[in-house]
């Protein structure tokens, strides 16, 4: 009895893990979207709820490699920076967990020429950012950013 | 809403989520029904602080792969916990709550002093509270997380039969040949493994509500150590699949959702008993 209730057990968990490792999320994005290609973007944070858009972002940031080149919509806090010593200027949609305690922040690059403060939103202005991400170095660190972007908000 | 949630399953940490999360439910309603009995209800409480103080130092060291860390300071203090003998000066729920909230603050002492961290206070929520940790999981956390609840549902079946002689009487399970002091180790270390693994799913403020809420709820309305067994493995994993869904297509917390579906149902088995009698 006990073994048959072991053999179970495992046969049931081989089942649930290989399930589970059939297929990529992003794969099967982009996949759809090849299919259809009137879709304008290959992956749509807009319309997750806010705890998948967090542990996607999370994933993005872990995994850039599986989201290169994907053209990708997000909703987003607007975020600035200005690196004094460079004066390097960075845009960023910053993300909240739902325990609103983590927060996870994607760079964007606007496409045109854009002047800040003028041509932006104000600072944690709710905003879309439609994008394709990319990586960059910086130093020895990667980062990861939304270029040739879009990006609209509601006055 | 079955659409919404077959297109929430196309993503991979998803999938990961569901899996780990109902393993996790599995172990830790199985080890629930004895830690009750046992009246060691706070005990997963006290080994999770243990547990947030472990990866507190873990990261102040940069220790990579902090589980390897964590685990063994969690099983330690586990075994110190439930093999404090009658001798001992500071016994029982007193050994818990100075175990407990001494790691707690030392832990917390530690981020704050020595962390690296840009997002201390992030960092801390997430590890009390879960936040979305469940579905943030590496692939080899995922594989290390089912490995391990696999390990703990086998030893929970291969050792049945002396966990419930040691979880109603000791001295009769001593009489009659178990090795309870042996029992009782095997008890603290996969209560410290499933208090490890279940920090992903609710946070290490929550986990005690994990481990016992469904084992109460079976109670209820059980009374033979077999059923109450299978009717809190049951139940704990459907809370937890329940609460994780809600969370995903709603947005909300997991781990303070998946509890909230926990007291929902015990709330329900009260109601069921009362009606019945």
């Amino acid at each position: 009895m006990k073994k048959l209730a072991l053999i179970a057990l495992l046969g049931l968990t081989v089942l649930a893990l290989a399930a589970c490792g059939a297929g990529q999320a992003s794969e099967a994005v982009t996949e759809a979207a090849t299919e259809v290609p009137e879709l304008p973007v290959d992956l749509d944070l807009t319309q997750l709820s806010g705890t998948v858009v967090y542990s996607q972002v999370y994933d993005m940031m872990n995994e850039p490699d599986s989201y290169m080149g994907q053209r990708i919509r997000m909703d987003g806090s607007f975020s600035y920076y200005k690196d004094e010593d460079t004066q390097q200027e960075y845009f960023a949609a910053i993300i909240a967990d739902a325990t609103a305690c983590c927060a996870q922040g994607i760079e964007f690059v606007w496409k045109g020429e854009h002047a800040y403060p003028e041509d932006y939103p104000p600072l944690d202005t709710d905003i879309t950012v439609t994008g394709t991400f990319d990586t960059y170095y910086e130093g020895n660190y990667m980062y990861v950013q939304l270029v040739d972007a879009d990006v609209a908000w509601n006055e | 809403m079955i659409g919404t949630i077959a297109q929430y399953m196309q993503f991979p940490f998803v999938r990961y989520a569901l899996v780990v999360g109902t393993l996790i439910a599995l172990c830790s309603s199985l080890m629930g029904v004895t830690l009750v009995l046992k009246r060691f209800s706070f005990i997963g409480d006290g080994l999770s602080h243990v547990a947030f103080g472990a990866m507190a130092i873990a990261g102040v060291l940069r220790i990579k792969g902090d589980m390897l860390f964590v685990m063994p300071a969690t099983v330690l203090c586990a075994v110190l916990l439930l093999r404090t003998g009658k001798n001992a000066k500071v016994r029982g729920d007193a050994a818990v709550a100075m175990i407990s909230v001494g790691a707690l603050a030392v832990g917390y002492l530690l981020l704050n002093l020595f962390s690296t961290s840009s997002n201390l206070s992030g960092d801390v929520c997430a590890t009390l509270f879960g936040s979305t940790s469940i579905l943030t999981l590496t692939k080899t956390e995922v594989w290390l997380s089912a490995g391990l609840s696999v390990a703990v549902v086998a030893l929970f079946i291969l050792f049945y039969n002396k966990l419930f002689a040691v979880t109603f009487d000791e001295d009769f399970a001593r009489a009659v040949g178990t090795r309870v002091d042996a029992c009782n180790l095997l008890i603290a270390v996969v209560i410290a493994v499933i208090i490890v693994l279940a920090m992903n799913l609710v946070g290490s403020l929550l986990i005690s509500a994990l481990i016992i809420f469904p084992a109460l709820s079976a109670m209820r309305l059980f009374r033979s150590f077999r059923a109450v067994t299978v009717c809190s493995a049951v139940l704990s994993v459907l809370c937890a699949l329940t609460g994780m869904l809600v969370s995903i297509v709603g947005g909300t917390p997991v781990g303070s959702t998946i509890v909230a579906v926990d007291i929902a149902v015990y709330v329900a088995f009260v109601i069921i008993e009362k009606i019945r009698r």
